[in-house]
């Protein structure tokens, strides 16, 4: 599968970069798996929530949102 | 065409050292076919490289370019001023490209971003192989258009070696014996009688054993008319 491929070259190129690859995941499912789709979302936030905000990304302050 | 592979990102760091302005410059034609050093791969490495350095704590202004053609003056030209007001030139060209930049811009800072492979074709999607070595005196039509020069481990001229297994090279099974391949391919076309001679020592001369070469034209050169 080509997208499966591409994923794992984006995860080898973070890891280059110095940011940790587990950023980026590919799951497999069809438009009716609910429970794993929700199941995949819980996964990868709890993931990311323990790996910290993207380093690279720019603080905005809140007031300037809109 | 050149086939080129794409350095480590920690070793074009090392490259660029502490340059403030960094320039990385794609080709518009071999390491574009072969993904290497082309203009997705330029703006690619740029992020790449904009990323690993911030997270190093570092500054720099790292932009991208793609030249059309890095071994020729005139495309050159056309980039004149970035390519001078960079600190360092990260060329994602073969070799060539590297020389022909820091030949015109004698003032400029050009480091490789690829390593120059060999000259071949693109055999599959994502699979590049070797054809030809460049020796100066091609024997392709004495060898049913295969080369054993760039083909064969041995460059042999009279082959198969004892080697040659199951139409294998003993270097590297995953290789078709290139003499198998001339042997075979012969045979397909009813002309195995060219092998019937052997083939004298090969002239080294007119490859790399005779130095650097270079080829003169004098009803092309601008120079020669003019003197």
């Amino acid at each position: 599968m080509k997208a499966r491929k591409r994923i794992a070259r984006a995860q080898d190129l973070l890891a280059e970069i110095g940011l940790e690859p587990e950023r980026v995941e590919m799951f497999n499912m069809s438009a009716a798996m609910a429970a794993e789709f929700a199941a995949a979302a819980t996964e990868m936030t709890e993931r990311i929530a323990e790996m910290g905000p993207n380093p690279l990304r720019v603080h905005r302050p809140e007031s300037a949102g809109g | 065409m050149i086939i080129a592979e794409q350095k480590p990102l920690e070793e074009i760091k090392d490259l660029v050292g502490d340059a403030e302005k960094v320039l990385v410059a794609g080709c518009g034609t071999c390491v574009t076919i072969c993904f290497a050093g082309g203009a997705r791969e330029a703006e690619t490495l740029a992020a790449s490289l904009r990323m690993s350095t911030r997270l190093d704590g570092a500054t720099k202004t790292i932009t991208d370019t793609n030249i059309q053609r890095q071994c020729e003056w005139e495309f050159l030209d056309e980039q004149r001023e970035g390519i001078l007001d960079a600190d360092v030139v990260v060329s994602l060209a073969c070799g060539i490209g590297v020389q022909a930049m820091v030949e015109r811009f004698p003032q400029a800072w050009v480091v490789p971003g690829v390593d120059t492979s060999f000259l071949g074709v693109p055999a599959e999607q994502g699979l590049w192989e070797e054809r030809c070595a460049a020796c100066g005196e091609c024997i392709l039509g004495i060898t049913a258009g295969i080369c054993p020069i760039a083909r064969c481990a041995k460059s042999l001229l009279n082959g198969p070696c004892g080697g040659s297994e199951d139409g294998h090279c003993e270097v590297d099974p995953a290789t078709p014996c290139a003499w198998q391949l001339i042997h075979d391919r012969l045979t397909s076309v009813g002309r195995t009688e060219i092998l019937i001679n052997p083939q004298p020592p090969k002239n080294w001369k007119a490859a790399r054993d005779g130095g650097p070469r270079r080829i003169i034209r004098d009803d092309l050169r601008i120079v020669a008319e003019q003197e």
